[in-house]
């Protein structure tokens, strides 16, 4: 799509007439570039030929750092001075596991939300373009790219297909 | 349910943001009021010293310890409405999650003072911290104390992270409703959400990947709670049941407090079509099995007292059933044991008085469970010579009324300010259902 396109967001009731109309108009020829739905849909965003999600690695690898990282942090403090607790061994691996659990299941969060940031986007300054608020209350929006000569009959097939209202907007 | 649509749950929940009348800022002013009459009773400690407390030889472990294990016990149940039924798949919980949540990082938060108010001199908390010193000394990783104060700070992040991820679509919905400087504070809370599948796609798998690390996190967390006695070698707390029985009894003691806080919820916002009878039967239902794993518990805790033979052991429980703190040890079995089994009738899972009623038995129940545990067992060991008593003084009960009030006044603060049931979660459960 060139730079001069046009983005046209059509509003549809629920989540089976915007995957209709997702469906009829990418069979038009039409690129679909983006949906806004109040609640997550699998099969808008397999429409969308969306790719899986990398946040699990995020996690995985936050996991393991946090694993070692407790363990470690346990050893080095207990050899720091070389003194016999209780009668138990300096570097005791039972208790020192308790440490290193509790730290995975941080440094996992801690990796998720690093996933949650990078991935999903977040904080997006300029999320109003091409956003129209209300879908995040209650209707769905479907941008569709188009050619500034098109905009006329992609608006047509919006509202053909079941579309409440269009907006267009200079992307 | 199926009468609801995406703009009435829209309206239901943000009707309840609208501006807060007097009778709001009232009760506001009183729970600050108990604040203030708590902090002022921790003040006076740190000035005087922590003898002002009731905790003598041999009771060293007082009223600050036993709220600390409370709070943490209620701060359960938000993660298992919220994260362990989320996994299951348990659409039921869906209008009470957040409020579950809320009740979780909130009443972590109180039960993370507890610690540092039972220290006495509250300046020297660092000590619990592995921060380099010049000296190198660092805490004991060996200790369960110290297990605690890891898992009580990773549960407390983790609960914070959950609770605000879960909230993000919901600023949104806010955001996009509001004008002036509360459009601006809500743009910059809700992060530019705006609900692209993308967003939704990476969205929906971190939060299944935070519940799914929270499940394990808050097994742990009451486990390790759990430890801190049972890793001692003190009759009544030096026994393998100990982990088990913590979580089934914080599990218990969250669900009542989430009927506490939901009942009035419902009333006052008018809910009722979101939290509905069904919902506030389920938590009922689930009270009867978490009420009869901690019956359980308890039978067994005596049971095995008996079958060892080992007479410290059996005095122990002798004494807590028919000693100076039997009326305590009555108190608890009776409250969570035999109160929730009106439960099984459905009259009662399904009226409100009841259903209320019951969840305050049980709150009281679940306090006392940690008073004869904690004060019971260290005040009758061993030696004879060395048994005694304890009785909470005005202080510790000033800093427990102070602690209560935070707690309302947090959760009253939160019930006006931000959606207390999740607007999206709701639209979920909707729109599977239609």
């Amino acid at each position: 799509m060139t730079t001069d396109a046009i983005i046209v967001t059509g509003l549809f009731k629920n989540q089976k007439e915007t995957l209709a109309a997702v469906e009829k108009i990418q069979k038009q020829g039409w690129i679909v570039t983006e949906v806004h739905s109040p609640i997550p849909s699998k099969s808008l965003a397999k429409a969308l030929g969306r790719k899986k999600s990398k946040i699990g690695w995020f996690t995985l690898v936050g996991g393991i750092i946090g694993f070692f990282a407790g363990f470690s942090l346990a050893v080095f403090t207990a050899t720091r001075w070389n003194l016999i607790v209780s009668g138990k061994p300096i570097v005791s691996w039972i208790p020192f596991f308790v440490i290193a659990f509790e730290c995975t299941i941080l440094f996992a969060v801690l990796g998720n939300v690093v996933g949650v940031l990078t991935q999903v986007g977040l904080p997006q300054k300029d999320y109003e373009k091409n956003y129209d608020p209300e879908c995040s209350g209650t209707l769905y929006g479907i941008e569709v790219a188009s050619t500034p000569e098109n905009v006329d009959s992609l608006k047509d097939l919006l509202y053909h297909a079941g579309s409440l209202k269009g907006q267009r907007e200079n992307k | 349910m199926s009468q609801l649509t995406f703009e009435t749950i829209n309206t239901t929940v943000l009707n309840t943001l609208t501006r807060p009348g007097k009778i709001y800022w009232c009760i506001i002013a009183l729970l600050f009021a108990g604040v203030i009459f708590g902090a002022s009773c921790w003040a006076y400690q740190i000035f005087v010293g922590v003898g002002v407390a009731g905790m003598n030889t041999p009771v060293h472990w007082g009223t600050y310890l036993i709220n600390f294990v409370f709070w943490v016990g209620i701060a359960h149940s938000g993660t298992l409405i919220s994260a362990i039924l989320f996994l299951f798949r348990a659409g039921w919980r869906n209008p009470i999650a957040r409020a579950a949540e809320t009740m979780t990082v909130f009443a972590v938060c109180i039960a993370g003072l507890f610690p540092f108010i039972h220290l006495g001199r509250v300046w020297l908390v660092f000590y619990m911290l592995p921060i380099p010193n010049q000296r190198t000394l660092w805490p004991n990783f060996q200790s369960p104390l110290i297990f605690d104060v890891i898992a009580i700070s990773t549960y407390l992040t983790v609960s914070s992270l959950f609770w605000y991820t879960g909230l993000i679509p919901d600023l949104a919905i806010i955001r996009d409703r509001s004008n002036g400087v509360k459009k601006k504070i809500f743009k910059i809370l809700s992060l530019g959400w705006s609900g692209k599948t993308g967003q939704w796609l990476n969205y929906t798998r971190a939060y299944m990947l935070f519940a799914g690390l929270a499940t394990p996190l808050v097994i742990s967390v009451h486990s390790v709670v759990s430890w801190d006695f049972a890793l001692s070698v003190t009759p009544g707390w030096h026994t393998t049941i100990f982990a088990p029985y913590f979580v089934a009894g914080a599990i218990h003691s969250g669900l009542a407090m989430v009927l506490t806080l939901s009942i009035p919820l419902r009333k006052i916002f008018k809910y009722e079509s979101l939290i509905t009878i069904n919902v506030l039967e389920n938590i009922a239902k689930t009270i009867v099995f978490t009420g009869i794993i901690v019956g359980f518990a308890y039978g067994t805790e005596v049971f095995i007292s008996w079958y060892s033979q080992n007479i410290i052991e059996m005095e122990t429980f002798r004494w807590r059933a028919f000693g100076h703190y039997a009326p305590e040890y009555w108190i608890m079995v009776i409250c969570n044991t035999i109160i929730p089994l009106l439960f099984l009738f459905r009259k009662c899972r399904t009226n409100v008085i009841w259903l209320f009623t019951i969840s305050i038995f049980v709150n009281i129940g679940m306090w006392f469970e940690r008073f004869v545990i904690i004060a019971g067992s260290v005040a009758h060991d061993f030696l004879p010579n060395a048994w005694g008593h304890y009785r909470p003084t005005w202080v510790e009960g000033g800093i427990m009324l102070g602690a209560f009030c935070l707690f309302f006044f947090l959760f009253l603060l939160f019930v006006k300010h931000l959606p207390s049931v999740s607007m999206t979660e709701m639209k979920e459960l909707n729109h599977k259902m239609e």
